[in-house]
């Protein structure tokens, strides 16, 4: 079903499971694997090393006092929603779970803003790293001129594909692309294409035309 | 219960705690849920300890966390998916990890909440893992065969929350060898296998 999908690496996975990875790289490992049981069965095995190690950790008591505190406020608790939860969308939402925090009513609604003929963004926040994590739309059969970035960037696509030198990407492909890395993703001419982007330092567009761009563009990242 | 002080084996010590939140999640019995705590929050205690030494105040903090998760949502606790020391486990990182973003310098509005929720029922996809206990035995032999460089990396990564790079400074090692000896770990233990 999903073996010519991409994958986040061994590495990511395992900061995933051990719970060091920067927010914004999780939602697009969560984002991924909401496509792919093959990591999600990986990282259910990661998951159980850090069980295993914890289990063999010397146990560290609590004191009676913490234990009389929380059994004495049991009854008392509620359970708080989260985001996904409290903001049901439509059964047959496309939206990925871990998203919807940020897109209440689907793609088309949010705030879209034009980078160039091809290409609209918007941001849906900040990482606490200053990554930042944003959405991009880019039309049938358009361009995402030759880009390169300061900072690794992340791509999970959405809905719709793209190729580029290295191939072609369909939902829920992730990939990484490093700051040495020049690209020049084009969406397939039958739909448009949309992808969670998190990039942690600006992007720098190399194109002839769009170097002129540059400096508008590095604006926005201030 | 009195008289019972026969020191369990690890799989013994599972299977009674996983009738404990059974009872919880069925009838809320407190006295289930006291004995989770009992053998639970020592656990907690240690893992949060593990990345602070010595901050008593944060690691009863996450106690307090994870054991109400454990009270609020035994009920979408799924024994198909994790077996309930993973499940406790998912529980505390997501904590600790929630914690972190709170105490954070620079804040973020990411909430972590539908990211980290692969061990639930609702979260994306029930993959169900085959022959479950045969991976976790071999994780648990695995781990005690591990040479000490190996399974001090995996603790820095899994219990301190160190990255890579915060491992290899610490160590003094190249960050291609920590890379290296975490991989190295995670195929002995049948973690990593191919596609």
């Amino acid at each position: 079903m999903n073996k010519s999908l991409n994958h986040p690496n061994d590495e990511l996975l395992t900061a995933y499971s051990a719970g060091s990875l920067p927010l914004s790289q999780a939602l697009c490992i969560s984002t991924h694997m909401e496509h792919c049981q093959s990591c999600g069965q990986k990282l259910q095995r990661l998951n159980r090393v850090g069980s295993q190690l914890m289990q063999q950790l010397k146990p560290s008591p609590a004191s009676a006092e913490l234990k009389s505190r929380l059994l004495d406020q049991l009854d008392a608790l509620t359970e708080e929603q989260s985001p996904a939860e409290a903001k049901p969308s439509e059964p047959d939402s496309s939206i990925p779970r871990c998203l919807r925090q940020f897109v209440e009513n689907g793609y088309e609604n949010l705030p879209w803003r034009r980078v160039s003929t091809d290409i609209h963004s918007v941001e849906l926040c900040r990482d606490s790293n200053g990554a930042r994590v944003e959405l991009l739309k880019i039309r049938p059969g358009g361009s995402a001129t030759t880009h390169t970035h300061l900072g690794d960037e992340y791509t999970v696509i959405l809905e719709g594909s793209f190729s580029d030198d290295s191939g072609l990407y369909g939902q829920g492909d992730f990939m990484v692309k490093g700051a040495q890395d020049k690209h020049t993703p084009v969406a397939t001419q039958d739909r448009e294409c949309i992808c969670l982007a998190v990039t942690e330092g600006p992007i720098q567009f190399t194109g002839f035309m769009s170097r002129l761009l540059n400096p508008f563009i590095r604006r926005s990242y201030a | 219960m009195p008289g019972m002080t026969k020191q369990l084996n690890s799989g013994e010590k599972l299977a009674q705690m996983s009738q404990c939140i059974t009872e919880v999640a069925e009838n809320r019995d407190k006295a289930s849920f006291a004995r989770l705590f009992d053998h639970y929050a020592p656990l907690i205690r240690a893992y949060s300890l593990a990345r602070e030494p010595a901050a008593n105040l944060v690691a009863d903090e996450l106690v307090q966390e994870v054991m109400t998760r454990v009270w609020l949502k035994a009920a979408k606790y799924n024994p198909r998916l994790a077996n309930l020391n993973t499940w406790i486990f998912t529980l505390a990182r997501n904590c600790r990890i929630d914690y972190l973003r709170r105490n954070s310098r620079y804040a973020t509005e990411i909430d972590p909440t539908d990211i980290f929720n692969d061990m639930e029922d609702e979260g994306p996809g029930p993959f169900q893992l085959v022959q479950q206990s045969r991976v976790e035995e071999n994780i648990r032999a695995g781990l005690k065969q591990l040479p000490r460089e190996q399974s001090e990396i995996l603790t820095k990564v899994y219990l301190e929350g160190k990255s890579h790079q915060q491992a290899s400074d610490e160590l003094k090692l190249p960050l291609g060898t920590v890379k290296s000896r975490v991989r190295l770990a995670l195929k002995k233990l049948e973690v990593l296998v191919p596609r």
